[in-house]
């Protein structure tokens, strides 16, 4: 009995301390799973808050890369070697690079842009384009524009990097130079309809070269020449041509003035035409242009493009006084000494002048598959359309006045008198002859362009530049004629003859 | 000497032959690109097409109609898909590289659905109504008579022609910065198909597993549903053409695809596919 109560207890103990010590593992197990869970817990807390800040930093980064997908980035670089035939031109061959620029486009919100684009040349860095359009959300027609850009034209504004010739031409860069000008534009282009208005307002004298008497540039840094504003309008006229192509019909105007910097002002053909109150007084530059462009379906793309231009284009003179004091001269005379000093201005001017000109150009293009393109260009430029060829050199107008001398006595003291005596004498040198901006010229243009690819295209192109010949004297020589220095030899040339100056271009053009 | 002339008439036939070769036209490939919105359709036609004309390979790639139209004016692809009309700055840029207008091709019309969940209890929205949610200004089904939830929105990335169709034509302002872009008018149909309060826009041709939503001109007027009866009469509000693009006329093995497209067979597609015939 004793020995089955020593097992009872023996096996109470045992049994007990078995299940206290299962009971204690079991807790130790749970309490073990709890910090494990507490530790997961931890452990996805801290995941959650880096997830967290990682969504925060994500956010910030795409908010900064929406920022940086408003600013476009386009641009172009043209280098050519070029071979010219102009006897003036040292050295007469040269690789060069044509344009480097680089254009920054920023659209904060949808309507509303900023352009800037800086051409960079070697050693010399320009803004050739800097201004901010606005467009108005609701009809989508309008847009204003306000800063430096392209004046509304079409040779113009067709970027050089898609011109089919390697030069604008002349009559354009002549009448537009630097083809941009700075002030405000209003666009107003209808989504429905294949119409657009341009009407700016400009200071007018962008890239205008107007010399001082000495011929320097007193118009270097394109500020405004004169209060004078100038007004563009321009308006164009898709066309569809059924299935075939399609005509762009447009016309532009310009009318503007500028200062007149000299009171006197020539007609075209160099006769006098009026005298101004002051130099500040405005010549007149009005011109209209017609253009069309047609394009036609001919085995390939083929485009015929043209405009003709005419008006008037005032060009400032300018009116320069020196003064020279001589030395006091003295005679005796019925007991008066009379003490003279002559003072002698001289007037230099050269009269201020409104010629009537005219050009046009026209273009034919043919491409042949994708990567080939040939391009004929016609232009023709008359600076002087009031001036027959024969008549140019040869001075029609000369208003040098004749010296006039004043006399003014002041008489000093009683006795002996003395007379103080002032002479002015006064030399107006009034004259401007026609001349070399007077020829006309005409150019043919030869290109052909190969496209490697959507980026790169290379073109060679051969510029025929042809100036109409001009009077020639009694003597059998040319009235007009210009002189050189070419490695410092003189050289001359004469425009009785049509001068040499071809020129050879190799281009290669990357764009992105 | 018999021997060797033999050796030489098999020679010269061999370079005949081999020259004969290498100068036989290799089969012309027709690269199309374009439209996400077009891609089954024009892939359908590439496929029935090459069956029937063994020896042409045409290769049909979506991507948008912007990307497409890019790809026109840089030469990389032969055919351009597109379900809105070329804008002009796209022409000008087409003229000044290849002295050309493009040619436009009407090739299919479709009208442009609008997807709601199976659930949403809403049957039909005013193009005023459709503006107003895709620009954010409605943003719960309540104020245009479904229930009080907020409106979830799907649209199509910027590149597509489907976005800018619907932009132009009936958002007339700026997306809602909540419109979820997707990559495809399969993509929008299954996201909304998932979503009770979503509502999303698209091509009619991939409207499976969700509710087609009727458009009303406003107030007053009936709304319609698209079909083939309504876009043709120009009742439904929101249809327009499906385009093909092409630098030139075209000639060759494109032309004769495209005329095949326009023909009987190509448009008997373009109905199987759940466009619209343009003829």
């Amino acid at each position: 009995m004793k020995k089955v109560k020593n097992a009872l207890i023996t096996f109470g103990v045992i049994f007990f301390s078995l299940f206290f010590s299962t009971e204690l593992m079991a807790q130790k197990q749970v309490d073990d799973l709890k910090k494990e869970q507490d530790t997961i817990k931890e452990n996805v807390s801290t995941i959650r808050d880096k997830i967290s800040g990682f969504e925060e930093r994500l956010a910030t980064a795409e908010g900064d890369l929406a920022k940086l997908t408003k600013i476009k980035l386009s641009g172009y670089i043209q280098a050519q070697w070029q071979n010219s035939e102009a006897a003036n031109i040292y050295p007469n061959n040269m690789f060069m690079i044509r344009r480097a620029r680089v254009k920054f486009t920023y659209e904060p919100v949808q309507g509303i842009v900023f352009v800037i684009q800086p051409d960079f040349q070697p050693g010399n860095i320009t803004v050739k384009d800097a201004y901010a359009v606005a467009n108005e959300p609701w009809l989508k027609t309008f847009s204003l524009w306000a800063g430096k850009f392209n004046r509304p034209n079409y040779e113009v504004e067709y970027s050089s990097s898609n011109r089919e010739v390697p030069e604008r031409s002349r009559v354009i860069r002549a009448i537009y130079p630097d083809e941009r000008a700075t002030g405000a534009k209003l666009e107003i282009a209808p989504p429905q309809l294949p119409l657009k208005i341009q009407l700016a307002l400009f200071n007018g004298n962008d890239g205008l070269t107007i010399t001082d008497v000495n011929g320097s540039n007193i118009n270097p840094v394109n500020n405004d020449f004169d209060n004078h504003k100038d007004f563009m309008g321009r308006v164009t006229y898709a066309f569809k041509l059924g299935s075939v192509g399609g005509l762009t019909i447009g016309a532009h105007g310009y009318y503007g003035a500028i200062k007149a910097n000299t009171t006197d002002v020539l007609n075209s053909d160099y006769t006098y035409n009026k005298t101004l109150d002051n130099i500040g007084k405005l010549i007149r530059k009005n011109w209209v242009g017609f253009e069309a462009q047609l394009y036609f379906d001919v085995l390939g793309g083929l485009a015929l493009k043209g405009e003709y231009i005419f008006g008037i284009n005032g060009t400032p003179g300018y009116s320069s006084k020196t003064s020279v004091v001589s030395p006091m001269t003295s005679s005796l005379k019925n007991d008066t000494l009379t003490l003279t000093t002559l003072t002698t201005n001289t007037i230099n001017n050269r009269p201020a002048i409104e010629r009537n000109f005219n050009g046009y150009y026209v273009y034919l293009i043919k491409n042949i598959g994708k990567r080939n393109q040939i391009a004929i260009r016609y232009d023709y430029y008359d600076p002087n359309s009031k001036l027959a060829s024969d008549q140019i050199g040869i001075a029609k107008w000369d208003a040098g006045i004749a010296a006039k001398t004043d006399n003014n006595y002041t008489y000093a003291g009683t006795d002996p008198v003395i007379a103080t005596n002032t002479q002015t004498k006064t030399v107006v040198n009034n004259s401007l002859k026609s001349g070399t901006s007077d020829i006309k010229y005409q150019t043919i243009t030869l290109a052909y362009t190969y496209f490697f690819d959507d980026n790169i295209k290379f073109m060679l192109a051969y510029e025929i530049p042809m100036n109409k010949k001009v009077g020639v004297n009694s003597t059998g020589v040319g009235n007009v004629t210009s002189t050189y220095t070419k490695n410092g030899e003189p050289g001359i040339f004469d425009y009785s003859d049509v001068i040499k100056q071809n020129v050879l271009t190799l281009r290669m053009q990357v764009k992105f | 000497m018999k021997k060797s002339n033999k050796t030489l008439r098999f020679a010269a036939i061999i370079a005949i032959a081999l020259i004969g070769f290498a100068f036989m036209p290799a089969p012309k490939k027709i690269t199309v690109k374009g439209s996400d919105t077009m891609v089954i359709l024009a892939q359908k036609w590439a496929e029935v097409y090459m069956k029937s004309h063994p020896t042409a390979v045409i290769q049909v790639t979506g991507g948008g109609s912007g990307v497409g139209i890019s790809a026109l004016i840089n030469g990389a692809t032969d055919i351009c898909n597109a379900s809105r009309p070329m804008k002009q700055s796209e022409m000008d840029k087409l003229k000044e590289r290849y002295a050309s207008l493009g040619i436009e091709i009407p090739c299919a019309k479709d009208g442009i659905t609008i997807f709601l969940n199976e659930s949403n209890p809403v049957k039909e929205l005013t193009l005023k109504q459709l503006s107003n949610i895709f620009s954010g200004k409605t943003r719960n089904w309540k104020e245009v008579g479904g229930p009080d939830a907020d409106i979830k929105l799907y649209g199509r990335e910027n590149s597509s022609g489907t976005y800018v169709f619907f932009k132009e034509n009936v958002v007339k302002t700026d997306y809602a910065a909540s419109c979820q872009t997707l990559p495809g008018t399969a993509a929008v149909v299954n996201a909304v198909s998932k979503d009770k309060f979503g509502i999303g826009y698209g091509g009619a041709a991939y409207a499976s597993g969700v509710k087609h939503c009727g458009v009303k001109k406003d107030d007053k007027s009936t709304a319609y549903m698209a079909t083939a009866e309504t876009i043709k009469s120009g009742q439904y509000p929101i249809s327009r053409y499906l385009y093909m693009y092409l630098r030139n006329r075209p000639t060759g093995e494109i032309k004769a695809y495209i005329d095949w497209i326009l023909g009987p067979e190509g448009q008997k597609l373009v109905t199987e596919i759940g466009y619209f015939p343009v003829k």
